[in-house]
């Protein structure tokens, strides 16, 4: 069994281009692969495949090689799962709660549910429904980690947590990590899927955009720097050199490199020269990885849009001025026997529906010049994100 | 398919509830029979029935003193006629039987019954006694009319002497041969006497076996009285001549001579009939205070009797008479039709007086069980299911949908449990604490009855356990549909608005439609009303059934398990296929 989670073609469509569409992704054993996009992107009902409560209408998820739905039982003893909401059972406390989340999962010991209450420094007897946002967080994270399973699924699970805890969740999911157990979680935090995730997707209209390999964008091969010279003599000298400028900001004798690792020892050589306010690194992170990726998708989308209206619309032109024209022709055609017959009263009729038509085609034609003028400025926009897309590469 | 720790869990979360519609119906239930059964609730309608029982004995007392009035005066007038054959001046009476055995011979002879072959029945007799009669009635005044002097002495009216040949007629078809030979005067005249003696007997008796809640013994007692009543008028008769004539005068009979005495004898008649009956009611020994109320009873009794007597001879005169007091020159029809109508007037009781649909109205009321209405129909169809609906719409709802919507459901199917197992687990919580809670309720309500006199109080304990396990099948088919709501919605508001929605819009069309069941008596029915009960599943907990011992409760009980595990069945079924939103 190479992968222990695999979607294949996952489908679910909800209409209104809202669910998740076609989703392919699997996962090692001991790989912890995290979810990010954009609220209501698909991420959750992923999961909720992943889980067995959702019936893909194609494709379908295997959880250890069993297919998720129809084994949805099956899965369990291998899954553990922190729901992206929180609701807990009409119980009195956390302990009771815990307690009878034990004997449902036919726990004999409470050692390690012990351990996870010490290290989140949860106080169980507290009353579940007067609990804070982080403490039922807390509890939820207790109630599945205590099982101590091969997988763990975390559907946005340290939301409410407060910084400090947050970086004591991280740590117990590295000792996760580190005993080999495979993790799938969801996050809006960069940082916490940055610090563990092996390779983390992006969601995006319940698409997967991208699968990010950590390793790649750990160890980048360029490293930006940003400088800020104290004279703007030497600011304009050090511009003259050939360092890839990627943001130039004039005003505060600032600019930001890109720089290959291996031209390094050149630049600080070449620096040893000026006088600078400051220098530090600009980190190249998983945020910026995926802005950019992001970024790119929205031209993509918008220009795909853009051609369809565009097309949608000359289409529908062309279309209108055939039709018009040779409805025109069987007037004329209708008309000019009539005139035969009638020649006085109809002319000036005849006349005026013809002004009429022009008028039509002359508003059809100023549409479409707006259509195209909106065009332009819309491939303005375009230009400005992609310079923003360069700004963070 | 079962999970204690779901079960545990569920319970923990509803048991407050359940403690509340358990108790709260206990305490109602215990309240209704107990308060029911010492406050003596039944006492105005007994009154009531009083009323009407008390109603139907004045109009049978009435109607039997003029039915004795009537006898009295009907035995004086033929005891004069007999006296007339007696005292004629040639054997009239032998006479007489000479023709009549020859008329009821040849109307015997003559007599074509429709079918030949079968045996005469009585009808047949009737028809031939009657031609007999007026064929010998036709010869009898072609007689007089040769003969004008015996005219005198012969001095019937047609009515009377048809009555009289019509009882030699019966005297003869009984006994054709009692004169042993020669038909004597006064054999005849003894035979005929007797005979009347007997057809009055036979006649009281058919009368008052016709009578509701009549025994044999009461029946040949009213019987014997007529008989001695008659012979009685026939002794004042003879008294009332001889007395007449020991002065040396002459006795001119006139029947409303006789009245008086024919009143007074019935009155006396009746109180000694109501003493006796008290006498006869108590083992022979009446204390001094049960005899004060029997001569109390007695003598209204008397007064009653010749109250109605007045009355009938006040209307007889107004309905016979014209201003002067000359009789009315009347049909023997429109006399009849007279005499019946004064009858009517006299033994009118209070219930006569007033409208028939009213007095029906309050008679119906008189009947009505208030215990079954208000334990049966009031709590055990409405007041006693509120709680447990409220429990079952709300606790339905809170084990499937509430949780899917809330998402708390995550984590009992993020362990290994199946859907399956949650919906059996669950369905199975709903049952049993229902299950529990209605064992509770037929505990307290056995209990209650105990108190209120056991099988002596007006509900016994099969009805009692009857109404519980109605109860709790309705409870379950509304269980199963809440359920199967919860099963089918994801969402709390669709699963509570219908399932809650249906339930308590059944409650209140039983509400509704108490005011048009039978149960209600009609002065306050309204049987449109009705129409609610045919659009409410608890219809189907047919109380009125159980009260009246009628079975058809039985086969209503089952369509309600019906409902309930077809809802059940259907709902864990959807559940296990669809989308749950955790």
């Amino acid at each position: 069994m190479e992968y222990v989670i695999e979607a294949k073609h996952l489908t679910k469509d909800y209409g209104d281009k809202r669910g998740i569409f076609d989703l392919n992704f699997s996962i090692k054993k001991g790989e912890v692969f995290g979810f990010v996009g954009t609220n209501g992107s698909g991420k959750t009902t992923t999961i909720r495949h992943i889980m067995g409560f959702l019936k893909a209408q194609k494709g379908s998820v295997t959880v250890m090689g069993l297919d998720s739905w129809k084994n949805s039982c099956e899965i369990k003893k291998y899954v553990e799962y922190v729901p992206g909401e929180i609701a807990f059972p009409d119980l009195k406390d956390g302990n009771t709660f815990l307690k009878a989340q034990a004997e449902l999962l036919n726990l004999k010991s409470m050692d390690y549910a012990n351990y996870l209450v010490d290290k989140l420094q949860l106080d169980p007897s507290a009353n579940l429904k007067r609990m804070s946002k982080g403490m039922k967080q807390k509890t939820a994270i207790v109630a599945a980690f205590m099982a101590d399973k091969d997988i763990i699924i975390l559907d946005e699970a340290n939301t409410g947590l407060d910084p400090l805890m947050r970086e004591t969740f991280t740590e117990i999911l590295l000792d996760e990590k580190k005993k080999g157990k495979t993790i799938l979680m969801s996050s809006q935090s960069f940082d916490e899927l940055e610090q563990v995730c092996d390779r983390v997707a992006l969601i995006f209209n319940g698409h997967i955009i991208d699968i990010a390999d950590m390793k790649d964008i750990k160890e980048s091969k360029f490293k930006d720097f940003k400088i800020e010279f104290l004279s703007r003599e030497e600011y304009l000298k050090f511009k003259r050199l050939k360092y890839e400028v990627v943001r130039d900001q004039e005003k505060y004798n600032q600019v930001t490199i890109k720089v290959k690792d291996s031209d390094v020892n050149r630049l600080f050589r070449t620096l040893k020269n000026y006088h600078l306010k400051f220098m530090s690194e600009v980190k190249y992170n998983l945020e910026k990885y995926f802005k950019s990726v992001l970024a790119k998708e929205y031209l993509r989308q918008e220009e795909e849009l853009k051609r369809a209206k565009e097309k949608d619309i000359s289409e529908k032109t062309k279309a209108e001025i055939k039709q018009e024209k040779h409805e025109n022709k069987l007037h004329a055609k209708k008309v000019s026997e009539e005139e035969k017959s009638e020649k006085f009263f109809n002319k000036p009729k005849h006349k005026q529906e013809k002004r009429e038509n022009k008028k039509q085609i002359k508003e059809i034609k100023s549409i479409k010049k707006e259509v195209l003028k909106s065009d332009r400025k819309y491939k303005k926009i375009i230009k400005k994100i992609d310079k923003g897309g360069k700004d963070v590469q | 398919m079962f999970s204690k720790a779901l079960f545990k869990q569920s319970m923990k979360a509803n048991w407050v509830k359940w403690v509340m519609a358990t108790a709260s119906t206990c305490i109602m239930l215990a309240i209704v029979i107990i308060v029911l059964g010492n406050l003596g609730i039944n006492n105005i309608r007994d009154q009531l029935k009083e009323v009407f029982t008390q109603a139907d004995q004045q109009s049978y007392l009435k109607t039997s003193s003029i039915d004795s009035y009537d006898l009295y005066l009907n035995a004086v007038d033929f005891e004069n006629g007999m006296v007339m054959l007696d005292e004629s001046n040639m054997d009239m009476a032998s006479l007489l039987w000479g023709y009549v055995t020859r008329g009821y011979d040849n109307a015997l002879s003559s007599y074509q019954p429709a079918d030949p072959e079968a045996e005469l029945t009585e009808e047949d007799y009737e028809i031939i006694r009657n031609n007999a009669v007026d064929s010998v009635y036709d010869q009898i005044i072609g007689l007089l009319d040769m003969f004008p002097q015996y005219a005198e002495d012969f001095n019937f009216t047609e009515t009377e002497l048809k009555q009289l040949l019509y009882f030699m007629m019966l005297t003869y078809e009984d006994n054709p041969d009692f004169t042993g030979g020669e038909a004597t005067n006064e054999k005849v005249i003894s035979a005929i006497k007797t005979r009347f003696l007997d057809y009055v007997q036979d006649n009281a008796y058919a009368t008052a076996l016709s009578q509701e809640d009549a025994t044999e013994e009461t029946a040949l007692a009213s019987a014997m009285s007529a008989r001695e009543l008659a012979s009685d008028a026939f002794d004042s008769y003879d008294d009332q001549k001889a007395s007449a004539e020991t002065d040396g005068g002459t006795f001119v009979y006139d029947n409303d001579n006789f009245k008086t005495l024919a009143n007074d004898y019935v009155n006396n008649m009746i109180y000694n009939q109501v003493l006796t009956s008290f006498t006869l009611g108590s083992d022979g020994d009446l204390s001094e205070e049960e005899q004060a109320e029997a001569e109390q009873m007695a003598v209204a009794s008397k007064v009653m009797s010749n109250t109605a007597i007045t009355t009938y001879e006040f209307w007889i005169k107004e309905l016979t008479t014209d201003e002067d007091g000359l009789p009315l020159d009347l049909t023997d029809e429109q006399l009849a039709q007279a005499y019946a109508q004064a009858r009517e007037e006299a033994t009118k009781s209070i219930t006569d007086q007033i409208d028939a649909e009213v007095s029906k109205a309050l008679e119906e009321l008189g009947n009505m069980d208030i215990y079954s209405l208000i334990i049966g129909s009031i709590f055990y169809r409405i007041a006693g299911l509120l709680m447990p609906m409220v429990f079952v719409i709300m606790t339905a709802n809170g084990l499937l949908a509430g949780q899917v919507d809330s998402g708390s459901m995550a984590y009992v199917l993020s362990t290994p449990t199946k859907r399956r197992t949650v919906t059996v687990t669950q369905m199975t919580y709903l049952i049993v604490s229902l299950f529990a809670m209605f064992a509770l309720l037929t505990i307290t309500s056995v209990i209650a009855v105990w108190i209120s006199g056991g099988n002596a109080f007006a509900i016994n304990y099969e009805q009692i356990l009857l109404f519980n396990l109605g109860a709790f099948l309705t409870m379950f088919a509304i269980a199963g549909f809440c359920f199967m709501c919860s099963a089918l919605f994801n969402r709390t508001k669709y699963s509570l608005g219908i399932g809650g929605g249906v339930t308590i819009f059944s409650l209140v069309c039983t509400i509704l439609g108490l005011f048009g069941s039978t149960v209600v008596p009609s002065a306050m029915r309204i049987s449109a009303m009705n129409f609610f009960n045919y659009l409410s599943v608890i219809t189907l907990y047919d109380t009125v059934s159980i009260m009246a011992g009628s079975l058809a409760y039985l086969w209503k009980f089952a369509i309600l398990l019906g409902i309930g595990i077809v809802c059940f069945i259907v709902g864990i079924f959807r559940f296990d296929k669809k989308d749950l939103p955790l």
